[in-house]
């Protein structure tokens, strides 16, 4: 029998007859991390899928896919919904949202142990505290997650899926949403499942956790296998066209942005603060943003990054201080893009009419639209579609372009590009780093990428910890 | 395809009660005590009642006061809840506190008490029947609309809408109403099925309207006695109370359906 799992031409069908997974092989051994590579639509969550045996009724999976020697594909669904936990386990994204909110840290371990695992209740509790002290959790044993940070929160994920010692263990997009400290927690984490002869199967489009993990690397792209091999290699030089446009993609190949000279001031905050409920998010705070110049708020998740730039365009009030916008500056002259574009968009709604209504308002030429579709490289046509009918990146270009409509002294991007693939997150953040220095209108952007952060602004505002401070 | 039959079942209902008072020639109270308990035949279609009544007419008759008096009832009901609502999520702080326990308070009373306490003010008389269903029904109304309104006032897209100049009438327009309708909609269905059943009811226990006023539930009460002699007659309005709740049922539950498959 042969250690290790192996796909050997996958192909998923759907019911219309497309191949979202269209003949992908490879193999994965114990001890080398694999990691599946791809924008969104690539197939590799569905890989994922019909490795574990969760994909929805109206796929179909063929090929072959080996565990161990065994046949997944041939095998009933009870069979599979066996294995799992024991034989392969699935590390789920967003870490807070799979804890049960109800249960301490260590119940959540402890249940493994004795129900999937089946161990003694006196063995169970020893496992368990050995388990939490591995991820350096023991403190927190009686904690709830709320009460929990991000990063606990995650390696207790964690502590739960490699509780059931299943040999296999898929992490499909574990870095999903994480700052770059989160990142590298679990990509620690993933390493030593591998290092200690387990079998790593990561999926991601994030390029930096693949190079972390090492091991074998398999770029995808519409369901098919671009490239493959050594992860050193392939994340280097790869040969591969759309693999080298992946790669060019990571924010720190991206060319510095060019910084136009400042204007007079925008906004200025003077000594502001903010409590959300009782704890405070910051104090005391003053800075201020010039005409041309661009600002990055980073800080982890929670912090008060978000607030901040609501106070500055002044959908929230601080409890103390003021903001001062420039004299004459109309409200509608501060702007803001958000995180997952569609929730900016009235739905059901075609999207020329909403612009319609803002030519209306505002009295704005429809030669000026016109122009800067163009310079956003929008097709016209999609103003008869829905903005749930367009693809993020298109529709945050539209956010922009509705922005820009009203001449902006100030735009706020809170995550404006988090939820995009890498290729359309560089594109849409150079679009946006264009126009704002041709048009000289300040800038701050929110991001939990440092290297973004340090790529696309001279200044920085870190909030952390109940508190916030001007870096530069 | 059963959403079609329920519309269906609902016109043909209304039409026989709006059309019907006007075309069908006999008189809804006219006794004929020579014709007691007819079957149905070529002069009266249906039979006739204990009195002699032409059962038809006075179907038709009955149908277009329950019908017209739930419908009414829950537009009466939907309007102040939807502006409760609307006002309990835009202002918040007090007026919400104040609103939501008003409609606490509502809810903490079996809903036909309410409509038994308003109906003792005037009995068999109509008013007192729409104002008390109104005010029994209101809170449901209200109820969805805040919970609706609050989580959108506070979105995205709201929140984009504000920041481009765009004021509560657009706000209320744009995002608003297309959010509440299909909700709305579905809960009035069901809102005017629950009326019929509570008017009939009402008038079943003696309590509603009062001979010889033509009402569903009154007429079966007048027909119970006679169940034995002409089974029959007691059929009719039965079987119009359960049409008209059944065909709302099924607009009703199809359309919630309907909004259920998309998450946005």
């Amino acid at each position: 029998m042969t250690r290790g799992l192996a796909v050997v031409d996958l192909v998923v069908r759907a019911r219309d007859g497309t191949r979202p997974v269209d003949g992908v092989s490879f193999r994965l051994a114990p001890g080398v991390p694999l990691t599946l590579l791809g924008e969104t639509g690539s197939g590799k969550t569905l890989i994922a899928g019909a490795i574990m045996g969760t994909l929805s009724a109206d796929l179909v999976a063929t090929g072959s896919i080996r565990l161990d020697g065994r046949e997944l594909l041939a095998a009933g669904g009870a069979d599979r919904r066996g294995l799992w936990g024991r034989r392969l386990a699935l590390l789920p994204q967003e870490p807070w949202l799979a804890l049960d909110p109800t249960m301490r840290a260590r119940g959540q371990v402890w249940e493994v142990f004795r129900h999937v695992r089946r161990l003694g209740v006196a063995e169970a509790e020893a496992r368990t505290a050995a388990s939490l002290a591995a991820v350096g959790l023991a403190a927190a044993a009686r904690a709830f997650p709320f009460q929990l940070s991000g990063g606990m929160a995650q390696r207790l994920a964690f502590a739960a899926t490699a509780a059931g010692e299943a040999p296999l263990l898929i992490a499909d997009e574990p870095t999903k949403g994480l700052d770059s400290t989160l990142r590298d927690g679990i990509a620690a984490l993933l390493r030593r499942h591998a290092d200690s002869g387990g079998m790593l199967l990561a999926i991601t489009h994030d390029v930096t956790l693949a190079r972390a993990l090492g091991g074998r690397a398999v770029i995808l792209r519409q369901g098919r296998v671009v490239e493959a091999g050594q992860a050193e290699h392939v994340l280097t030089a790869p040969a591969h066209p759309y693999a080298r446009q992946l790669l060019a993609a990571e924010p720190s190949a991206w060319p510095e942005a060019r910084h136009p000279p400042l204007g007079r001031t925008v906004v200025a905050a003077r000594s502001i603060a903010k409590r959300y409920g009782a704890r405070p998010l910051f104090s005391g705070l003053s800075f201020a943003l010039a005409a041309g110049e661009t600002v990055a708020v980073t800080g982890p998740s929670g912090a008060g990054k978000t607030t901040l730039g609501n106070i500055l365009v002044g959908l929230v009030r601080p409890d103390l201080g003021t903001v001062i916008r420039e004299a004459g500056g109309a409200r509608t002259r501060y702007q803001k893009l958000w995180q997952d574009p569609p929730a900016a968009f009235a739905r059901h709604v075609p999207l020329g009419r909403l612009m319609d209504d803002l030519l209306r308002l505002h009295g704005i030429p429809r030669a000026r639209l016109e122009a800067l579709l163009a310079r956003l490289r929008l097709e016209p046509a999609l103003l008869g579609r829905a903005a749930d009918a367009i693809s993020g990146g298109e529709l945050q270009r539209f956010a922009l372009a509705r922005a820009l409509l009203l001449e902006p002294l100030f735009l706020f991007a809170d995550e404006a590009t988090s939820r995009l693939d890498p290729i359309t997150q560089q594109e849409t953040l150079a679009l946006l780093a264009e126009t704002a220095a041709e048009r000289g209108l300040a800038l701050l952007i929110v991001t939990h990428d440092a290297v973004i952060a340090a790529k696309m602004a001279r200044r920085r505002i870190v909030v952390e910890g109940g508190e916030a401070r001007v870096a530069v | 395809m059963s959403r079609a039959f329920g519309f269906a079942l609902v016109l043909a209902v209304s039409l026989f009660s709006a059309i019907g008072p006007v075309v069908i020639p006999a008189d809804p109270a006219a006794q004929d005590l020579s014709a007691y308990l007819s079957p149905p035949s070529a002069a009266h279609p249906l039979g006739t009642d204990h009195l002699g009544r032409d059962l038809l007419a006075r179907l038709a008759h009955a149908g277009r006061l329950s019908l017209g008096l739930a419908v009414l009832s829950v537009a009466c009901a939907v309007l102040p809840g939807v502006a409760l609502g609307l006002a309990a999520a835009w202002r918040g702080g007090l007026t919400d506190r104040v609103l939501a326990t008003a409609a606490d308070m509502t809810m903490a009373l079996p809903g036909l008490l309410i409509v038994l306490l308003v109906a003792g003010l005037a009995p068999g008389r109509i008013w007192p029947l729409w104002l008390g269903l109104s005010a029994a029904l209101w809170v449901e109304y209200f109820r969805l609309t805040r919970a609706t309104a609050r989580v959108l006032l506070a979105a995205p897209e709201v929140e984009a809408s504000r920041l481009l100049g765009f004021g509560p009438l657009y706000i209320l327009r744009r995002h608003v109403v297309p959010a509440l309708a299909p909700p709305l909609a579905t809960l009035a269905a069901f809102g005017v099925g629950g009326a019929v059943m509570a008017i009939g009811a009402l008038g079943f226990v003696g309590i509603g309207l009062r001979p010889p006023m033509a009402e569903w539930g009154l007429m079966l009460t007048e027909l119970l006695p006679h169940y034995h002699e002409a089974p029959w007659a007691l059929a009719w309005p039965a079987l119009m109370v359960f049409a008209t709740v059944f065909g709302l049922q099924l607009i009703a539950s199809e359309s919630a359906q309907g909004a259920g498959e998309s998450p946005r």
